[in-house]
């Protein structure tokens, strides 16, 4: 007879997972609310297969596939488009260990992509946590010219990534 | 006169960079590239994330809780005055039948906030209400955006009608913006957007008192 695991280990090991999926939404939502709301859809979502104390390698593929889903739906209602029109590339590899630095690791490899200016306002912006007229005036620029630069380096950062 | 698009996208940025949520308005689609990319950005300046210990232990009561336990309606929501976690909640559960316009319950019109042993709720004196602005309220658990007119007053739900999402009033504007979706609503309730067909926000009911003082019915 096979021994089914307790509830709480059931649920420790789901709980890991979860990190997992927690990860991978914030690195793609950028913030913490939305990361929570999403994370918590998709553990509800998995109830049923969580529930039947699965190992964690079998359920992986199963929150991940649930993960994308809901982040499909997110950008989808977000932004009032289909999610056939998103640009947002869901379709990536499945984690295989606990939380690395991976958003950090695509931001350096998409800033390397980009000409000198864009990556520096980027660099300016959101690494060094700079306000746009901090930016203006490393740049020697104005704050106008700034916002406009942001636009197209973030856009031109979306072709470089859209690419790799 | 439209948003610029450098300043829409600075307007992400921008809460992105103060750990806020991600507030899209009708029109954002636009640079859905550029947001995406804002996001990914503002994620990596943050470092590895992992759940914060109070976020875990929420999950793993609703893990080790039944699923209906767990599914909240959006009136439920409504009265037991949560905001947009729910209305991610509930989004989970009904997939498709998220997207307004579609289905004829969502043009059912809406009724009145009426709780139960409800009480009138004092929340400030009619001096502090500006006219024509939108002030966000609570009357035990029923959130409500109070608006003022001359001497009098009036009320709606702080839920949008849709999903149950706390909505903000967006003083330029001057309408009330749902966080979960591009709808937005007028001070008497009415969506304000006719290719979003969603029934009107519920009213709360709202009095001013013979001392000035303005009371919503709460709990």
């Amino acid at each position: 007879m096979v021994e089914l695991p307790s509830a709480t280990r059931a649920t420790d090991i789901a709980l890991d997972e979860l990190e997992l999926v927690y990860a991978f939404i914030y690195a793609r939502v950028g913030n913490r609310a939305d990361a929570e709301d999403l994370t918590q859809q998709v553990a509800m979502k998995a109830i049923p297969r969580l529930r039947q104390g699965a190992p964690a390698s079998a359920i992986r593929g199963y929150l991940f596939a649930t993960a994308r889903s809901v982040l499909g739906a997110f950008w989808s209602m977000r932004l009032g488009i289909s999610q056939a029109e998103l640009h947002e590339d869901l379709a990536l590899a499945v984690p295989q260990g606990p939380a690395s630095d991976e958003a950090a690791e695509r931001a350096q490899r998409i800033l390397a992509g980009l000409s000198d200016n864009y990556r520096r306002v980027l660099e300016l912006r959101f690494l060094h946590g700079y306000s746009l007229k901090e930016v203006a005036a490393e740049m020697r620029s104005t704050v106008g010219a700034v916002k406009v630069m942001q636009l197209r380096a973030l856009r031109a950062a979306a072709k470089v990534d859209t690419d790799a | 006169m439209p948003e610029k698009p450098e300043n829409r996208v600075e307007r992400i940025v921008s809460d992105l960079l103060r750990g806020r949520r991600l507030r899209l308005r009708a029109g954002d689609a636009e640079e859905k590239e550029a947001i995406t990319a804002a996001a990914r950005f503002a994620a990596a300046s943050q470092g590895p994330q992992r759940m914060s210990p109070a976020f875990r232990r929420r999950l793993a009561d609703i893990l080790e809780s039944t699923p209906r336990e767990t599914w909240l309606t959006r009136r439920a929501a409504m009265i037991a005055g949560l905001g947009v976690a729910a209305g991610a909640l509930a989004g989970g559960f009904v997939g498709r039948s998220l997207e307004p316009g579609r289905g004829a319950a969502l043009r059912a019109p809406s009724s009145p906030v009426l709780p139960e042993n409800g009480q009138w709720t004092d929340v400030g004196a009619l001096a502090d209400f500006r006219d024509g602005s939108g002030k966000l309220v609570k009357a035990g658990a029923v959130g409500a955006f109070v608006f003022r007119r001359g001497e009098s007053v009036s009320a709606v739900s702080s839920m949008c009608s849709h999903l149950p999402c706390e909505l903000w009033w967006e003083g330029k504007s001057g309408l009330l913006e749902c966080p979960c979706h591009p709808v937005s609503f007028t001070a008497d309730g009415k969506p304000s957007s006719a290719s979003y067909t969603l029934p009107d926000l519920n009213e709360v009911k709202a009095r001013v008192t013979d001392a000035g003082r303005v009371e919503v019915l709460g709990t």
